[in-house]
This record gives C-alpha cells, structure tokens and sequence, in this order.
C-alpha cells in the first residue's frame, strides 16, 4: 500500500470518530472557557503527532516530574485522549493549554509561560551567564596588568637592597661582617666594578 | 576586598534566605485550585446503576458537595460514612454527589451495596469531569455554593470540622448538631 493510500485509509478512518464528541455527558465545555477553536481540526498521523507534542507540555498530575505524554497512568492517559479530541475539534496549543491550566493552575504547564514572575526562570540563567563572563573578562584584565607593575613595585623602597646599611652603627658592623663572611666582599662592601 | 567580598555574599545570600522565610509556613503538597471563586465547571453524568443523568446546573440555588472517590481507595472509604452521614443529616438543604474516579461500575455497585449509599454517585466516562475540575488524586471534595461557584477544595479524607468549616464557605446553613462519626 502507497502512502497515498494510507492517507487515504486515515482519511476515511477520522471520518469516524472513535470516542463520540462529548455524547449526552456535557462535560464542561471548553469553548465556554477559551472560546472557539482558533486552529484548523486536524487527523490522522498529523492528529497522532500534535497529540504527542500538545501533551508533552502538560505536566501529568499524579506523577513526579513526568509529562502526560511520558506517563503511562490512567490520568495521563485521560489527559492524552482529552487532548486529541480537543486537538480534532480544531483548538490550537496555546488554548488547549489554557483549558488544563484553569483546571489545574499553572502547575499543570511544563514550560512555564513568560509572564509576572516566570520572566525570572527565563532571564536569570542569561543573567548569570553574562555576570560570569564580565567576571572572567575582569580577571583576565587584572592578570594581564599585574606583571609589568609588580617587579618594579616589589624591590623597593622598604626592602633593603644589598648596599644598604641599618642605621645603628652597632647593627651595620654585623650586617658587614656577615655580608663579608656571605658573599667574600673584603669589609662587606661590594667592590665597584666600574671604577676600575 | 574582603567588604566586596562579604557584600557579593550577602548579596547572594539574603534574597535566598528571604525566599526560605517567606514559605516555611506554606504546606509544599497543597496546590492552590484557580477554580475556587470561579463558576464551577457544569458536568451532566450517569449515575452508577443507571437513571437519568444529573447535572450540576439543576441543582442550583443550594450548596453542593462534589466528592471524588473511587473503591480502590482507602482514604475514600475512611471519610465515606462521615459524608454519608452528613448527607443524610442536612438532607434537602445541602446536596452531596459522588464523582467515582477511574473505577469500574461494577465494583462501585457492590461497594455501594455495602457500605450505603446516601447520596448519588455518578460515572466520569474519560475522567473528563475530574479533568475539567482539576482532580490531582482521590478523595479530592469541592465545595460549591448556590450560586454555581467553587467556594473551596479540600484533598484527603475529610473529618468532621472540615467538612463543617468547608460547608460555611459554601453558605450553607450548617447547624453544629450535624451528624457524624467523629
């Protein structure tokens, strides 16, 4: 069998509609709560996937974690058969969420919608990417300052350089001697090789 | 440095901190129904064992206890009697329906059978009803007041000072000789 003939079979097979459109039970109406369908009724495997994705953002209400596509409770399941009736009747993503939404709060939505406060769980990842960024551009710019300057900045002026001596007549003898005894220096002062 | 360091700890710290103090009195399992306030959402159902259907909008004009429950759960069976009681107790002035959740009808029957059967239970073919209503689990009860709106939800097994505080917020003219269990 060709494609062609598949969509045909599918076709002929949505003509029928398997579960009756709300039969004598009317069950809130959906359009009393988001208005007309906005979309285009859709069926076969084109119904099939918009199910899937449609029910994908819905977080499944008995489960942990889990989306009414991924879960396999009855609830879920409930869910999944409402979704595709909705789906068929021609109502559009964002409406069928909004239906679920006033049942069960914005709990029930996996992707939470950018608006109020939700603008935080959006924006705050981007936020933080950008403060982490700008505080390795700053490290990297104070690293990159810091080796012209230091050398010049550490041998001085309070360091004692070899040359110098302590003020205390008494305490100069010592660091003499003991430079004499270090470094060989006759009296412990360095000879001056440019005088020669 | 060590101010800057301190005052970027603090920075981070405190909102965080305030965030903890603001919710240690909130109860992480209670999620807040959007329908409360709003109209109810209308249902017309079979109910168990056949009948005419019964819809929600005929019963206007009363307070209505709408009790989701099923056989295969426990808590359900622990506040069934009390609801039953109570059914009985308010008679005309407070109507109490039963919604069986995800349950068959013959096992609903003989539970019936058994334990009594106060009120009307209705089948939810496709769990559409609970769906609109935004059922998380059984026993989940909705309070709704004569005028078709959603006064309160309570979830779990109801004793009996809820279901009396519950019934207040519905406007019902609850008397405190109430029958019940407990």
């Amino acid at each position: 069998m060709t494609w062609r003939g598949a969509l045909a079979v599918a076709l002929v097979l949505a003509a029928f509609p398997v579960r009756g459109q709300e039969p004598s039970a009317a069950a809130a109406d959906p359009r009393a709560i988001v208005g007309p369908p906005r979309g285009q009724p859709v069926s076969g495997a084109v119904l099939d996937a918009r199910t899937e994705d449609v029910a994908s953002l819905l977080r499944c209400p008995v489960c942990q974690g889990l989306s009414v596509a991924d879960s396999p409770s009855t609830t879920a399941l409930m869910m999944k058969a409402h979704v595709r009736d909705l789906l068929a009747a021609g109502y559009d993503q964002e409406q069928i969420l909004a239906y679920f939404e006033r049942s069960y709060g914005e709990f029930v939505r996996l992707k939470p919608p950018l608006r109020g406060v939700n603008w935080i769980v959006w924006l705050a990842p981007l936020a933080a990417l950008l403060a982490g960024a700008a505080l390795i551009a700053w490290a990297l710019g104070a690293r990159r300052r810091m080796p012209a300057a230091a050398p010049v900045e550490r041998v001085s002026p309070d360091v004692p350089g070899p040359d110098t001596l302590p003020d205390d007549p008494k305490l100069a003898a010592y660091v003499k001697k003991a430079r004499e005894l270090a470094y060989g220096w006759p009296g412990g002062v360095r000879a001056q090789p440019d005088a020669s | 440095m060590n101010r800057k360091v301190l005052l970027a700890g603090l920075l981070l710290v405190v909102p965080l901190l305030g965030v903890l103090f603001a919710n240690l009195g909130r109860n992480p399992h209670a999620v807040n129904s959007p329908l409360i306030g709003r109209p109810a959402p209308p249902f017309t159902l079979p109910p168990v064992g056949g009948g005419a259907p019964v819809s929600l909008a005929s019963l206007r004009g009363r307070p209505v206890v709408v009790n989701f429950w099923a056989t295969w759960c426990a808590p359900c069976a622990e506040e069934h009697p009390l609801l039953g009681a109570a059914a009985n107790a308010l008679g005309a002035d407070v109507q109490f329906i039963g919604i069986v959740y995800e349950d068959e009808e013959v096992p609903v029957q003989a539970y019936l059978r058994g334990h009594g059967k106060a009120f009307p239970s209705l089948m939810d073919a496709g769990s559409k009803t609970a769906i609109a209503y935004g059922v998380f689990g059984v026993p989940e009860t909705y309070f709704i007041d004569p005028d078709g709106n959603v006064a309160a939800k309570f979830v779990g097994p109801l004793d009996r000072e809820a279901l009396l505080a519950n019934l207040r917020k519905a406007k019902a003219a609850v008397r405190t000789a109430t029958g019940g269990t407990s």
